[in-house]
């Protein structure tokens, strides 16, 4: 059995990618190092990420299979579930056999990982784009604090940074201690760790209210529907709507 | 009054509109602006109704000159009014924008004083938000009808999309429930803002140069079970307004029971089924190439309770079945039961690299549930030996309640679902199943 273990970034992925292709290795898994939990039967091999190795993975994977496949497997990565990674390997080796016909083969098990894998994370992105909500902070900062089940911080900011691009603002992902700053020019992910509680002006306390209140008033009271209502808005994200607290 | 008590009124006072989407406008944001329209619009929210929330949806005010026995805003009803200024709807809409608690605004009002006025007020409003406060968001506008010509179309160049409520679906019930309201007053402005839309996209083919108007079109809203119009009539008139008002939605909302008047209908709750039945024909009639005579006519006015208008549909014309799925073309694979438009692209796609078979088709998530008594996988056929259409109907039936079953774990429900199922059906059920 043999094990590659990375330090878990998207470069160090695909520079295990590389290794077992001039290795001519055939990894049986690919673990990061924060998953790894040694295993008496396994050969572990530590590879050391390598820009360059890193961007002749990603160049490949552009030119010779598509775009598409590429953000597909920037996607499945972001996801961070364990032992995607060695699926990822999988569907690359069949990208580079086939071709960029490769995402039309639906009913391929490696293929359909993938896509499934990546509809998850676009969906979370797409839902969380409505449910982030900012709060007011006195030094005229929006502060909006989410607890995504995947690593999607970087995809959402560039959808805010045109929208709201006259605000500074932190979308601060809690769980993972990263977030992504805005300074009305441009925005960069960067590690928050915040030890105090926020505090609300005046304003922003109104405004709360005022959004709670219409909350309320907007549901019709003969058709109330709480199974419809967490399916659609899933109780984990309930945690950090103002509506809801 | 406080912002917080109007808002709390005429939010109320709105939630009986159901049209919420955010989508089909591609405004962008520009330098000092905030807010940009998103294509595929964003749901923002969901109320403990489960319908979603997006816009902030408010009437600008509830004062009303009309007395529409239907309408919980009618002049002689006695409940709270309150009337929002243009400043306070705006400083509203945008810091609910800027903490991202909504995708734009969807402003409507009853009738205050006269159609001109209110509209005015509108207008004032939506010019405010876009010239002052440079707000680039989604904006949803009530059209009022029997206001001015031009008030109608200044507003159009400001905002995304533009609606008419028709609410009644035939002249008997407009003149029964709202006898001061007249089906031209109605028809009108929606003509009109169809013919500028249109202008509209011809002008920008020719200027290089050339304001947009209403970029997301045009809907309206039917109330289903206030009168006495069967599920036909309702689906030719949205049939109709799809293909000659080039409507992007007719929306349709269950009669809450809000109100006793003698001509109003006297029921419990609001037909929520009915509604679902009538929205999963409006799709196929959008999407999938399907006419409303071909899925009602005379004999069968009203759509079945215990299955959806596709399967009843596909049962009645079962001599058409089964097709073959690797080489059927897509219009037919749309009208399987089973398959919708994601699989149908998927199968497409699929196909062109391998012929599928039935395990394939899970994986690609058609329900082979329903989809299995129409299909040929490889010419295999997988549903059941006796292809008649009370047979296919009865399992499909069944199917469906199999599921609830394991669900809901209660047999009761069911049962008060599907009330028609338990008197003509009671043998073969014990039949089939072997444990009810």
């Amino acid at each position: 059995m043999l094990y590659y273990i990375y330090d878990g970034s998207f470069d160090g992925l695909l520079t295990c990618i590389y290794e077992a292709y001039y290795r001519k290795e055939i990894p049986e898994k690919i673990v990061s190092k924060e998953d790894y939990q040694g295993n008496l039967l396994s050969r572990e091999i530590h590879i050391d990420t390598n820009d360059e190795k890193a961007k002749r993975v990603y160049d490949s994977i552009k030119n010779k299979i598509s775009k598409q496949s590429l953000e597909n497997v920037f996607y499945t990565y972001l996801a961070e579930i364990p032992d995607l990674e060695i699926w990822i390997y999988k569907y690359l080796k069949l990208g580079w056999k086939i071709g960029r016909s490769i995402d039309l083969n639906l009913t391929d098990d490696r293929v359909l990982k993938i896509h499934k894998t990546r509809l998850s994370v676009d969906r979370e992105r797409h839902r969380m784009l409505g449910l982030i909500r900012f709060r007011l902070l006195d030094e005229n900062i929006y502060y909006a604090p989410f607890e995504p089940q995947f690593n999607i911080v970087g995809l959402i900011a560039p959808h805010f940074a045109e929208r709201l691009s006259d605000q500074n603002w932190i979308i601060h992902d809690v769980k993972r201690g990263i977030g992504a700053v805005y300074n009305k020019e441009e925005w960069i992910i960067r590690d928050i760790d915040l030890k105090k509680d926020m505090e609300y002006g005046d304003e922003e306390i109104r405004y709360q209210k005022l959004w709670k209140e219409y909350f309320k008033s907007i549901a019709i009271k003969n058709r109330i529907n709480p199974r419809l209502q967490k399916s659609n808005m899933p109780m984990k994200y309930w945690r950090y709507l103002v509506e809801k607290n | 009054m406080e912002t917080l008590d109007k808002l709390k009124i005429l939010a109320d006072a709105a939630k009986y509109d159901v049209s919420c989407s955010s989508s089909g406008s591609t405004r962008k944001n520009k330098k000092g602006g905030v807010g940009n329209a998103h294509t595929s619009g964003i749901c923002h929210s969901w109320s403990d109704d489960g319908r979603c929330i997006s816009l902030l949806k408010i009437l600008f005010t509830n004062y009303c000159i009309y007395d529409c026995a239907y309408c919980v805003n009618r002049a002689t009803n006695d409940l709270p009014r309150a009337a929002f200024t243009p400043d306070e709807v705006v400083k509203l809409t945008i810091n609910f924008y800027r903490r991202n608690y909504i995708e734009g605004l969807f402003l409507s009002s009853a009738i205050y004083k006269s159609p001109n006025y209110t509209m005015e007020l509108l207008l004032q409003t939506v010019k405010k938000l876009r010239e002052e406060w440079k707000f680039n968001g989604y904006i949803h506008l009530k059209a009022i009808p029997g206001a001015d010509q031009t008030l109608i179309e200044r507003a159009g160049e400001y905002v995304d999309r533009m609606s008419v409520n028709i609410e009644l679906p035939s002249t008997n019930g407009l003149r029964l429930l709202a006898p001061q309201k007249k089906r031209e007053s109605i028809i009108k402005p929606m003509g009109l803002i169809t013919s500028k839309i249109f202008q509209n996209i011809e002008n920008k083919r020719k200027f290089k140069f050339s304001p947009s108007f209403v970029p997301a079109g045009q809907s309206t809203q039917l109330i289903v079970g206030a009168t006495r119009d069967n599920d036909m009539n309702i689906l030719t008139l949205s049939e109709a307004l799809y293909k000659q008002f080039k409507l992007k939605r007719v929306y349709y909302s269950a009669y809450i029971p809000i109100a006793s008047h003698p001509n109003l209908p006297s029921i419990s709750g609001p037909p929520l089924l009915r509604e679902h039945r009538i929205y999963q024909a409006d799709w196929l009639l959008r999407f999938y190439g399907f006419k409303a005579k071909e899925l009602l006519d005379i004999e069968n006015p009203n759509f079945d309770e215990d299955l959806d208008p596709k399967c009843c549909w596909a049962v009645r014309n079962i001599h058409l079945f089964p097709v073959e799925v690797n080489r059927v073309d897509y219009q037919m694979l749309l009208r399987v039961p089973g398959i919708g438009m994601k699989s149908a692209k998927r199968i497409i796609t699929a196909r062109r690299s391998s012929n599928l078979n039935y395990e394939d088709l899970k994986k690609i998530g058609v329900v082979l549930k329903r989809a299995k008594y129409f299909i040929t996988c490889k010419g295999k056929f997988y549903g059941i030996k006796d292809m008649r259409e009370d047979t296919v109907k009865r399992s499909l039936i069944m199917g469906n309640i199999k599921r609830k079953n394991i669900n809901d774990g209660e047999q009761l429900t069911i049962f008060s679902l599907y009330p028609s199922l338990i008197l003509p059906m009671e043998e073969n059920m014990t039949k089939i199943t072997g444990e009810l």
